[in-house]
């Protein structure tokens, strides 16, 4: 098992943005350094430089190599910009070479980090084992000491599995555990500081009868072991178990998303210019561990438990202290801790019988893995005689995993002041919550009618029918009415058709001459083709394909016109009529 | 005033109408039952048919002398009303509801004192029948409502009569908040305000979009409350178990196989009357043909 580890809460979206805030910060303050330019900037240097507290650390990239190659150690000192003095002493088989100095900083929520590392590249001369030894690094005037460094050289290639880089433990607090209670279980995943691991697309842990839940969102530490620098990757989870016996935790897979370079030449001018990474997806595997869930001790059980596990405290308030017979008391019981507070009753109250009690109200709070809550109970009691001088006493008893025994959690009884009183009925209790006695109505059918009320009704049919048909007809023959109207009024040719008949017999109605009744022909003509009626003659017949009557009323009326004939009067106005009736019906 | 009083002709016209008919006036039409009409339908011809093809009366003289029958007879009717329910009142359970099932025409009143008088003699499938007749002449009393759901809480059947599926039920309610006659009325009154509508918008161009927005909300009320006329004017007739306990059977025959059981109050569709059985149709769907005297029609 790894040793912990101090850091940031932050998730690692945050952290890669922090970090990119840090390097814009940082190019921002070069640029001023080189143009020194910006008294902002030496502030910031000065004021960082004066206040922080510089530490040092040394820490190799790989502590394990083949002969052959080499490895870089770093002397890094933080919380100064001024480079460090170090004198690298001898070690027989390794040969030291720089160092290249490496200056950063960042700024975080405001707070300036800084840094100045001394890298060198070390290069053993044989294969073994060494130890870079403590080195004295003098920082300004205060003198530090790093911490011993092991390095192996072997004959064979040092493995590049990456499954040696990237390892995943589980943190808990015990490998036993109790039925009932929640315990917090962690998964890190310590993936050394050179591997190119960009994030984690899936997670999987098998848990049968564990009840494990974790937090998606992933915490990030860095940690040193044995010289060398890891990233750790916290995956935060309680444990729950369902089920007594030995189960397993695990195994776990987490898919990790390594950047590797891609191989053969550059396809084109992009990947050129912005590189040829890409991303892969490996997954990195954990044995199952073994936990062992015990059911709650019969030993030393009290007969008031009722399932609660955890570590609780019990606080009670109640409000208020003086009261007349009758009036209610809110009693606040407040059981807050670690554990399942799902698990947790109503807490037991002892001398009840003196009070008239409702049933309580409670409010739950917890935590997003129901490691913590708390739960707030409101008890109304009602003192029921003016001997009442105490509240109930509360009493919690629980099973405290931790300790591994049972405890029973207690508040001393309260005092109160109970007056005589007439006792009231409708009682307020805090927050505005209106008490009653319970009323028992009774239920029994309506008494009688005083009056017959409405007999039924008889809809007859033709009355309904015809309700419903006239307006539709009336709506129709109205819009058919309309439509011929405004026909008459837009079409010549149609309003003088539909009139001719009606002008032509009205002219007719009065002739007695041969001019008027030839007259009357020619209107009725001229109206029905919508022609000028005064040029109509004979000729009309040929034109249009009409009767030979017109011809004959034509040649008549000319003939006692010009001629002197005597014209029988009625036999042309019945021949006239004869040529509208025939017209009009043929146009119909 | 008595039937005595009544002119002959009357007396006779309403003796003829048979009071176990179960359909309602105006089956096949649309016009609504009435007391006096009690087995008398409006078919779609010209003439009132009593049925079992009885000697027949023009529409328009049937109506006439239903509605002189209802005026000439309401005197009878307070007289009688009042007289019952001081028997009621006097405890006299039995002698007055003997006394209310007299009373003709019946008014919605009169069937709600008489499902109370009923139930003082603890026989709730009579009262939740009289209940319900009252409900179909007043459909929204809140005592005739109050009274039916009490007694069909008492025996139990308030959720077997009613449809298990929601929206069934739902539309059920709204179909029986109202009597044929008011939503004959709606239907009317929705026609006419769609055209008026109509024509607004074919004589009013300054006011077509409201008119057309006028017409469009009066149609669709109009399909609502026709579906809803259509729906209570056309359904099948309903029944109310009388007897304490019945079996619905799979065949109109005493040895057939049971079905399902019904309990008293259980309201009923009655799909088919083969006289001594009628094929019955629960609120769940269920269907069984059970004997023709443990149910009484609630049609009026």
């Amino acid at each position: 098992m790894m040793p912990m580890i101090h850091t940031p809460l932050v998730t690692l979206s945050e952290a890669k943005g922090l970090a990119t805030i840090a390097r814009q910060a940082l190019a921002v303050v070069r640029f001023f350094a080189s143009l020194r330019m910006t008294l902002f900037a030496t502030l910031l240097f000065v004021s960082a430089s004066s206040f922080a507290q510089v530490s040092v650390t040394a820490t190799v990239d790989r502590n394990r190599i083949a002969f052959g190659e080499s490895l870089t150690f770093t002397i890094t000192a933080h919380g100064t910009q001024t480079a460090p003095s170090v004198s690298i002493p001898k070690v027989d088989g390794l040969a030291f070479a720089g160092p290249a100095v490496n200056t950063s900083m960042s700024i975080v929520n405001g707070a300036v980090s800084q840094s100045v590392g001394l890298a060198y590249q070390v290069t053993p001369s044989r294969t073994g084992e060494f130890v870079i030894p403590a080195i004295e690094v003098k920082v300004g005037n205060q003198l530090h000491r790093t911490a011993p460094i092991k390095i192996v050289v072997e004959k064979m290639s040092t493995p590049t599995d990456l499954s040696q880089q990237v390892v995943l433990r589980v943190q808990t607090a015990s490998q036993q555990v109790y039925l009932g209670q929640i315990a917090p279980l962690n998964v890190l995943i310590f993936a050394r500081a050179d591997v190119p691991l960009k994030g984690f697309s899936a997670y999987n842990c098998e848990a049968d009868g564990l009840g494990y839940k974790y937090i998606p969102n992933i915490r990030t530490a860095t940690h040193v072991q044995d010289g060398v620098s890891y990233n750790v990757f916290i995956i935060e989870g309680v444990i729950a178990p369902t089920r007594t016996g030995k189960l397993s935790f695990g195994p776990c897979v987490v898919k990790g998303q390594l950047a590797v370079e891609r191989r053969g030449r550059p396809v084109d001018i992009f990947e050129r210019f912005f590189g040829r990474e890409e991303i892969r997806e490996v997954p990195f595997t954990m044995d199952a561990v073994p936990i062992e869930v015990l059911p709650l001790p019969t030993e030393g059980r009290p007969a008031d438990f009722s399932g609660a596990v955890g570590q609780w405290n019990l606080e009670v308030t109640a409000k208020p202290f003086e009261v007349n017979v009758g009036d209610p008391i809110t009693l606040t019981i407040k059981v807050s801790g670690a554990g399942n507070i799902d698990l947790v009753p109503p807490p037991t109250l002892s001398g009840l019988d003196e009070f008239k009690t409702y049933d309580p109200t409670t409010k739950t709070t917890k935590n997003d893995l129901n490691s913590e809550g708390e739960r707030v109970i409101q008890q109304v009691l009602v003192p029921k005689s003016a001997g009442v001088k105490r509240l109930p006493d509360v009493r919690l008893c629980y099973f405290d995993p931790v300790a591994k025994q049972y405890k029973t959690a207690t508040h001393p009884p309260l005092q109160i002041n109970v007056k005589p009183g007439a006792g009231g009925h409708a009682t307020i209790v805090s927050g505005g919550l209106r008490l009653r006695p319970e009323e028992k109505l009774g239920h029994d059918i309506v008494y009688l009618k005083g009056s017959p009320g409405p007999v039924a009704l008889v809809f007859p049919p033709t009355a309904f029918w015809a309700l419903n048909l006239v307006p539709v007809f009336a709506l129709l023959g109205a819009m058919a009415w309309k439509r011929r109207s405004d026909k008459l009024r837009s079409d010549i040719a149609f309003a003088r058709r539909s009139r001719a008949a009606r002008n032509a017999r009205k002219l007719l109605a009065t002739a007695s001459t041969p001019d008027t009744l030839q007259h009357a022909l020619q209107t009725y003509l001229g109206d029905h083709f919508n022609i000028p009626s005064a040029g109509i003659t004979a000729a009309i017949v040929e034109e249009r394909g009409l009767p030979a009557t017109v011809r004959e009323v034509f040649e008549a009326c000319d003939a006692a016109r010009f001629a002197g004939v005597p014209l029988d009067v009625a036999a042309v106005k019945q021949k006239v009529e004869q040529v509208i009736d025939e017209l009009e019906n043929a146009s119909s | 005033m008595s039937w005595k009083t009544l002119p002959p002709e009357v007396a006779n016209r309403i003796a003829q109408c048979s009071y176990a008919a179960p359909p309602a006036c105006g089956r096949g039409g649309v016009a609504v039952a009435a007391p006096l009409c009690r087995g008398v339908h409006f078919p779609r011809g010209d003439r009132l048919v009593r049925r079992g093809g009885a000697p027949q009366l023009p529409r328009l003289q049937a109506f006439l002398i239903c509605a002189l029958a209802v005026f000439l007879a309401l005197p009878v009717l307070a007289d009688d009303f009042k007289t019952a329910n001081a028997l009621y009142d006097a405890g006299r359970f039995a002698e007055a509801a003997a006394l209310y099932e007299r009373i003709t025409p019946k008014s919605a009143g009169v069937y709600f004192n008489l499902g109370n008088a009923w139930f003082r003699q603890d026989k709730l499938g009579l009262a939740i029948l009289n209940y319900e007749r009252a409900r179909r002449l007043a459909p929204r009393d809140p005592d005739i409502l109050a009274n039916l759901k009490f007694a069909q809480q008492r025996l139990g059947v308030d959720e077997v009569n009613q449809p298990p599926q929601a929206l069934r039920r739902f539309w059920l309610n709204a179909v029986r908040s109202r009597t044929v006659v008011e939503w004959a009325w709606l239907e009317i009154g929705t026609l006419w305000l769609t055209l008026l509508a109509v024509a607004g918008c074919v004589w009013l161009p300054r006011w077509r979009t409201v008119c057309s927005a006028t017409a469009a909300t009066t149609t669709c009320a109009w399909v609502v409350v026709t579906v809803a006329l259509l729906w209570q004017a056309t359904a099948p007739p309903e029944a109310i178990v009388v007897a304490t306990k019945a079996q619905a059977r799979f065949a109109p025959l005493p040895e057939a196989t049971a079905h399902f059981s019904v309990t008293e109050g259980t309201r009923l569709r009655v799909r088919e009357d083969r006289g001594q059985w009628v094929l019955v149709e629960r609120a769940d769907g269920q269907q069984g043909w059970v004997p023709r005297d443990a149910v009484a029609n609630v049609d009026l």
